[in-house]
């Protein structure tokens, strides 16, 4: 496993969360969205694993749907519990990725120059 | 959406897969619905959603291995520990729903052995209830042991690539046999004992026909509740 994929495993429940809670999504949507954004090594499957376990816990809700085109499809929307989770998530990343882009963007930097 | 109409469409969808994709993802299904503990409705749900991803994928040229790894069972065995657990009452439902429609066929296979072989010799139509009870009990039991051996002996297999179907085939039809055996010994060897009532072809034939209608009324009603 990559160093990028351990650290992204750690936060991709945060990352699912975010996209659901902009709008309601499938599947296949949300791994599209996901690597739109620039994620590309969510491998597809992945989230499948991530949803049932955010279902378990009741941070996300799922409701078969008609969708637009074609088959009935789950969407996904988060819960109270999700937005709760969400926010909680985003002020850890907040907490953590602000020092931590000080301190290995410096290395980054100070590589340039040399 | 239940979980019958899921297995339908899924049974549907499934034709639209590739050679290699299907098999990938039939394995993935198997392994999966072999693990009888889970929510059947959750199991289903997410099964969907993994075929309706991979026919998407398909279009635009993904394999199975590209969207779900290189490794199915790793795969399949987190996507089971992340699944909920069956209600007890669904299962009880279920079990119980199986247990008189074999009960149905019993009897209504009993009246026309009765039925048959009463054209040739005469035939003792009188039950004793204690060791039919007994009889039944041990039936029910192997059945039960049955289910469990034969889908974890599947369960564990499929993903074995050393693991052959006719060894697996061999240790199955061992079993069923042997458990066949041990209920012909066990009511060859009982003895009838105890209180025993008439109960002539005819009338197992009506209490079997009520019998498998009950199953039938069970199986459809449970549909439509979770509609």
């Amino acid at each position: 496993m990559t160093i990028r994929s351990q650290l992204l495993k750690g936060i991709l429940d945060g990352c699912v969360l975010a996209v659901i809670e902009k709008e309601p999504v499938y599947g296949y949507e949300l791994s599209r969205k996901l690597q739109d954004i620039g994620l590309a090594d969510v491998s597809e499957g992945t989230i499948y694993p991530v949803l049932l376990r955010l279902q378990k816990n009741k941070l996300i809700i799922g409701e078969m749907k008609p969708s637009g085109s074609g088959p009935n499809r789950k969407y996904y929307s988060l819960t109270a519990a999700g937005k709760e989770a969400l926010t909680v998530i985003s002020e850890e990343w907040n907490q953590l990725s602000i020092p931590i882009n000080a301190l290995l963007l410096k290395g980054a930097i100070s590589n340039d120059s040399k | 959406m239940t979980a019958s109409e899921l297995i339908a469409q899924n049974n549907l969808k499934r034709d639209l897969l590739t050679e290699e994709n299907e098999k990938y993802y039939s394995n993935l299904l198997i392994y999966i619905r072999t693990k009888l503990s889970l929510s059947e409705q959750q199991s289903e749900e997410v099964l969907m959603e993994m075929l309706d991803h991979l026919l998407e994928g398909q279009q635009e040229g993904k394999t199975a291995r590209d969207i779900f790894g290189n490794d199915p069972k790793g795969y399949a065995d987190e996507i089971i520990s992340h699944l909920p657990e069956e209600e007890k009452r669904n299962s009880f439902k279920f079990v119980s729903q199986v247990a008189v429609n074999l009960l149905g066929w019993f009897l209504v296979i009993r009246s026309i052995a009765i039925l048959v072989i009463g054209q040739m010799q005469e035939v003792d139509s009188s039950v004793f209830i204690i060791p039919s009870i007994i009889i039944l009990v041990l039936i029910a039991l192997l059945v039960r042991i049955g289910v469990k051996v034969i889908f974890s002996l599947i369960h564990k297999s499929l993903f074995d690539e050393k693991s052959n179907d006719k060894k697996m085939m061999v240790r199955a039809g061992l079993f069923g046999s042997g458990g066949f055996l041990i209920v012909i010994v066990a009511s060859y060897f009982m003895r009838d004992f105890g209180p025993s009532f008439e109960f002539p072809w005819i009338a197992s034939l009506g209490v079997g026909a009520v019998l498998l209608l009950i199953s039938w009324i069970m199986k459809n009603y449970e549909l439509k509740e979770k509609k």
